[in-house]
């Protein structure tokens, strides 16, 4: 009898660790346990299912990228309601019961629903998270003309631009000063702005939502705390996401905003590990505890948990909290490591061309790269990733990382 | 170890003269032939760079198509595999241009095309017995040869030395 993994969760940090279990443990028994109906997907694809770019089956993991493995059991439809880690059982909502040697908690994350705004449970409001809300999204609008996204973060405008691409029209509200804030300083969303507002985005800020109006339809219009209203037929609310623990007990198992992770990714329990955007990780830039939404950082950790659950003791070396790069509106753009600077003491070089903005960022004494964000020009990214990172020694290359002439030779053997 | 092979850099041994990056770029133009790729509209683009460094060395950088690739576990859409070559390619129908890969690639060799809206790299060629870069290199600056004990040592040594540990 090989050993018995099982796995809490089937997106990127699950099925990660599932296909590296599977290339290092021929014999084990692997169960991925899901809630989803649909079998594991790229989530970051989804809004390609909203405008109908992509069909479900082309952004299913298996097959892709790392996810090539074989001889995987991943039950869809399963949630798993209960964990008894003295008989190492989970228990699930339909009343099944796995024993298993590892668990992986991999349960990712669930959209954050500000209490303060009524109706958000009413026909018509949505958030962006699964192939089933872009599957309903996607039905509504094409009924819908007119959506109010509430939250001007990226995954809101994701959204927002697969509505507009449907011909919706489309109004952003967004309570912070600017979009993008949890990527960058309101006064550097400039050339972001002005691509947005070309683009036919209606955005609104420092205003929040009150309410979600209804009638026999569902949605039929927001309310705001200026006292106007919005008439609309869809609403999709991005505040961001809250790790999903729900199935855990907090006595059982340490939870800190999300699950605990000693530098192996074992939990506060022996043989239970997790990963992804349920666990906490360690910013290797601020050295605190943090818990993100990244897809790169849950595959990589996923991996890492893989490992450690064969029996490879690896250290997860954490993540850079603000780690992302899209395109928004035709402009690409990199955001990473520390790139709010309002108000900071830290060494910050801006530069500003017509169709550009880089801002580059060093520590107090100006000895260490610490964050970056590039706008319009991305070129070189990851070197600048690398070195933030890494910690790189940045003698008599630090011109070269201010002025955006840096790259690989730099940092090769003389 | 396999037989496959891999493009290894001398940089003592480049002159900088960059028919490396000529050959590139009419290789993954549309009719592989230099003057219809000189009128190809838009441009077709090299995947490999030539740096210069201090003093006067050059240096061609390339796509390492690294042992444990950050880019693979980054992809967002799955475009980026492993061929069977062994080389990382990015499928183009897939890739949606989010630049993820830019962004986690420590040498910088993944390039973003403009007018498609997807990344482009090193594809090692497949159609070739030979990389283009290497059969353009008059010096052996660019060589490509099965991987031995010595430099496969080297090569993960290197790719360590930047991808250091399991990290996100
Ligand atoms: C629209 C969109 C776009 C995005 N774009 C990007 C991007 O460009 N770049 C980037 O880095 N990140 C992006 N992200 C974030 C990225 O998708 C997440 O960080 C990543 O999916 C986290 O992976 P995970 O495996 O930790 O968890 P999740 O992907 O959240 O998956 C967890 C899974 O566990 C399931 N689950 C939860 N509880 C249980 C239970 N009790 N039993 C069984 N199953 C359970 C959930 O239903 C879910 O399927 C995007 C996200 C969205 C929604």
């Amino acid at each position: 009898m090989g050993r018995k993994y099982v796995i809490v969760g089937g997106s990127a940090a699950g099925m990660a660790a599932a296909h590296t279990i599977r290339k290092k443990d021929r014999n084990g028994n692997i169960t991925v346990l899901s809630n989803e109906k649909a079998q594991p997907y790229f989530r970051p694809m989804i809004p390609y299912i909203i405008n109908g770019k992509k069909r479900p089956d082309d952004i299913f993991l298996s097959g892709s990228g790392i996810f090539t493995q074989g001889g995987i059991s991943v039950k869809t439809g399963f949630g798993a309601k209960s964990i008894d880690f003295q008989k190492k059982t989970v228990t699930t909502a339909s009343g099944e019961a796995f024993l298993y040697d590892k668990i992986l908690f991999s349960s990712g994350s669930t959209p954050y629903l500000p209490e303060n705004i009524e109706g958000l449970d009413s026909e018509g409001v949505f958030s962006l998270k699964t192939l089933s809300d872009a599957q309903g999204m996607a039905k509504r609008s094409e009924t819908a003309t007119h959506v109010v996204m509430l939250g001007g973060g990226i995954l809101n405008l994701k959204a927002a631009f697969a509505l507009l691409e449907k011909k919706l029209s489309v109004t952003m509200v967004v309570y912070s000063p600017e979009v993008l804030s949890q990527l960058m300083d309101p006064k550097d969303a400039f050339p972001i702005r002005n691509a947005l507002d070309n683009a036919g985005l209606n955005i609104i800020t420092g205003i929040s939502a009150t309410q979600v109006l209804t009638d026999s339809s569902g949605v039929c219009g927001v309310a705001l705390d200026n006292g106007s209203q919005i008439a609309c037929q869809m609403v999709c609310v991005g505040k961001g996401v809250v790790p999903d623990t729900g199935f855990l007990n907090g006595n059982d198992i340490k939870i800190d905003k999300g699950i605990f992770s000693d530098p192996y990714t074992q939990t506060s329990i022996k043989d239970a590990y997790t990963a992804g955007d349920v666990a906490v990780a360690i910013d290797p830039v601020t050295g605190e505890k943090t818990v993100t939404s990244l897809w790169t950082h849950a595959v990589e950790m996923g991996i890492c948990a893989g490992l450690n659950m064969t029996g490879s003791k690896t250290v997860y070396t954490g993540t850079l909290g603000i780690m992302n790069a899209t395109q928004v509106a035709d402009v690409p753009l990199v955001s990473m490591g520390i790139v709010h600077t309002k108000n900071s003491e830290y060494e910050t070089h801006a530069k500003k061309t017509r169709l550009t903005y880089r801002k580059i960022v060093f520590s107090k004494d100006g000895t260490r790269l610490i964050g970056a964000l590039f706008i319009g020009d991305i070129k070189n990214a990851g070197i600048y990733r690398y070195v933030i990172r890494e910690k790189k020694n940045i003698n008599g290359i630090k011109s070269h990382l201010i002025n955006h002439t840096v790259h690989y030779g730099h940092f090769m053997q003389p | 170890m396999s037989d496959l092979k891999e493009i290894f850099v001398n940089t003592q041994h480049c002159t900088g003269c960059l028919s490396c990056k000529l050959a590139c770029a009419v290789q993954h133009s549309k009719n592989k032939d230099l003057f219809s790729a000189l009128s190809q509209d838009p441009k077709p683009k090299s995947r490999l760079y030539v740096e210069w460094l201090w003093g006067n060395t050059k240096v061609p950088v390339l796509c390492r198509h690294c042992e444990d690739a950050p880019c693979v576990n980054a992809c967002i859409s799955g475009a980026i595999t492993r061929a069977e070559n062994n080389a990382v390619i990015t499928n183009t129908d897939k890739c949606i241009g989010c630049w993820t890969c830019v962004m986690v690639c420590p040498y910088g060799v993944i390039g973003r095309d403009k007018d498609l809206k997807i990344a482009y790299r090193c594809d090692r060629c497949p159609d070739q017995d030979h990389p283009a870069c290497v059969d353009a290199c008059p010096t052996e600056a660019l060589t490509y040869a099965t991987v031995d004990k010595f430099s496969a040592e080297k090569r993960q040594a290197a790719s360590r030395e930047v991808a250091q540990g399991q990290g996100g």
